[in-house]
């Protein structure tokens, strides 16, 4: 048994900011005085990962994902609860702490915009003292593995926003971190480049046994990377564990699509209660389905309708994901429903 | 803060003053202006203007500064700015504002560590301006060149104000925790320095009492003096040294409180 590298225990941070009223009355007002909103971004967080493990953090905009990460890598102090990454205090901001994680942020570039990202990679060199040999073998081995050798001596400004991501993962990961956090890498990146940045990471974590905790909007990343899911929904966790299991969260449910020869129309009793999502012109629906009604439906449709086409899968995670984002009392009660067990 | 002067710790600084030269330089065009700038405003500027009043007449005294002697008066007085007063510390408010610092605060290398090294730099590429302005305007047949000795002590203590400056100006930026905006603070300071230390025109010509209370103050030390070591006259010297001093230590102390303060803000609030 291994002790986690990272282990949260009633984790909270409260955010303190200030209501202004629209317009310019309302910032002169202000001005003098200014009413205080509290709010909780992260409320009771526990969570214990261990060396080798991929994390995925997933939840709504606004749920405390980032806040997280930025209390994990010290860059904001939790109001409350204990925290250890790598045993140490992440706010303390020790050198030697910080030498041995790396943060990643799809949003905002740590790469200096106006020199060519091997300039950076220079100074990050030294920054966290890797030595020539090293430093070499590292940058021909990613940017090969990135496709990227031939942009290393680009300015940034100039690259492409996948090219510029992969520069920053690149950058990020000079210096061999134990514990990496990537918060949306994959944002606004088209397929193949979303795709290519999976790869990498997938290889890197393969070959340097590091320990990874993603955020992401796109279920892709998590379903190609991550072992373990992490839900969090206003500050609180939703749910810890497999994909497997999160996939089972709303019951065996399936996903089926017909597709008709003509258009149908939506409110025939038939479609009632199966959560239906039709295209445009009504010629196409996916349903979801329980399991064990999953036969007799089907064939009543095929049976009444002019069915052209028609297909079943196993409900996509998207879907369970959309679902607990409507409904996060799904979880709630599934929470407790294990408290009672 | 002199904990960790190893050899690694030397080659952070070094590796950032080679990356921020490199980022000085980027752009040519820009370069080549920055460059080229200086002489081009001075001749534009400053000579036409005192050209004109005196018009030619090299008879003509103001406040003891002959035609030859106010137009090296001014000469100075730039290569003082340009060497001292260069470096606006904009990229560290710019920083604290945009939430930048958060990558700070991850490489193990400091937030005034790299600046500090940015700012060295910069005063490289500023001496470069520097001597190729004065190379403009000594082939111009302008230039009084003083004895190598003043020469020598003027530049050492013209880069000591520049450190003076710094100081102030990384003071101005880490407000940038509390205000928005400083760009108006810095406008303002350098206005009033620009009055009171004699860069816009010789104390000379300022009244006497005023004259007076100034030297009391940092401001004539940051520009007068200076100036007047390069055209031969050393006046107040160790006094200059020691106010300078002062307020260096001054502005050093503060500014280490305030980004104390200002981080512990950040950190809670993680703009």
């Amino acid at each position: 048994m291994t002790t986690p590298l990272i282990k949260a225990h009633g984790l909270r941070k409260q955010f303190i900011s200030y209501k202004k009223n629209p317009g310019i009355m309302g910032s002169f007002t202000s001005f003098f005085k200014r009413s205080p909103l509290i709010k909780d971004a992260v409320k009771g967080f526990d969570l214990e990962v261990k060396k080798g493990e991929i994390v995925g953090l997933l939840g709504p905009n606004g749920a405390g994902k980032t806040t997280l990460m930025k209390m994990f890598t010290g860059i904001i102090v939790p109001t409350e609860g204990e925290l250890k990454i790598i045993g140490s205090n992440p706010w303390e901001r020790d050198k030697n702490f910080r030498k041995r994680i790396a943060l990643v942020m799809g949003q905002k570039s740590q790469l200096w915009w106006d020199i060519p990202a091997m300039d950076s990679f220079l100074l990050l060199q030294k920054y966290y003292e890797v030595s020539d040999e090293r430093f070499q073998e590292r940058i021909k081995k990613m940017s090969s593995l990135l496709g990227v050798e031939e942009l290393l001596h680009i300015h940034v400004r100039k690259l492409s926003l996948g090219e510029r991501m992969k520069m920053e993962l690149m950058a990020s990961l000079l210096h061999n971190p134990e514990v990496i956090f990537l918060d949306e890498p994959t944002i606004g990146l088209d397929l193949v480049a979303q795709e290519n940045i999976r790869h990498f990471i997938k290889e890197y974590h393969r070959e340097n046994e590091c320990c990874i905790i993603i955020t992401s909007h796109y279920m892709q990343d998590v379903q190609a990377l991550c072992d373990r899911l992490v839900l969090i929904f206003d500050g609180e966790k939703g749910y810890d564990g497999t994909l497997e299991d999160f996939e089972d969260i709303l019951g065996c449910d399936k996903s089926v699509t017909f597709s008709f020869k003509e258009s149908q129309d939506p409110n025939q009793q038939i479609f009632q209660g199966l959560d239906a999502t039709w295209n445009e012109d009504h010629t196409g629906v996916e349903l979801r389905v329980p399991e064990e009604t999953l036969c007799p439906i089907s064939s009543k449709i095929i049976d009444q309708l002019p069915v052209e086409d028609f297909a079943t899968e196993k409900l996509p995670i998207e879907r369970v994901m959309k679902e607990l984002m409507n409904n996060p009392e799904i979880l709630r009660a599934r929470k407790e429903k294990e408290a009672r067990v | 803060m002199f904990k960790d002067l190893t050899l690694a710790n030397i080659e952070k600084w070094w590796i950032t003053i080679q990356i921020s030269w490199v980022k000085h330089t980027a752009y040519r065009l820009n370069f080549f202006l920055q460059i080229i700038g200086p002489a081009l405003v001075f001749f534009f500027v400053k000579y036409n203007l005192w050209a004109s009043i005196y018009a030619g007449d090299s008879e003509l005294i103001i406040r003891g500064f002959n035609f030859e002697q106010m137009i090296n008066y001014h000469i100075w007085a730039f290569v003082v700015a340009l060497v001292a007063q260069g470096h606006g510390s904009w990229n560290l408010a710019e920083d604290i504002r945009l939430g930048r610092i958060s990558s700070y605060l991850i490489y193990p290398f400091n937030f005034w560590e790299f600046h500090t090294a940015s700012w060295l730099s910069f005063q490289v590429i500023q001496m470069v301006i520097a001597t190729f302005t004065l190379g403009i305007i000594s082939y111009f047949g302008l230039l009084i060149f003083p004895s190598l000795n003043y020469f020598l002590i003027g530049v050492a203590y013209t880069l000591f104000i520049s450190l003076f400056w710094f100081t102030l100006q990384y003071l101005t930026g880490v407000m940038a925790f509390w205000l928005e905006e400083t760009w108006i603070l810095r406008v303002m300071l350098n206005i009033i320095a620009y009055f009171l230390s004699g860069a816009i025109i010789p104390l000379d010509l300022y009244p006497k009492w005023l004259v007076d209370i100034l030297n009391y103050t940092p401001f004539p030390y940051l520009t007068y003096y200076p100036i007047k070591i390069f055209m031969g006259e050393m006046t107040n010297l160790s006094l200059g040294l020691a106010i300078i001093s002062f307020w260096t230590i001054v502005f050093a102390i503060i500014n280490h409180l305030v980004w104390k303060k200002g981080i512990k803000l950040y950190t809670a609030a993680g703009m």
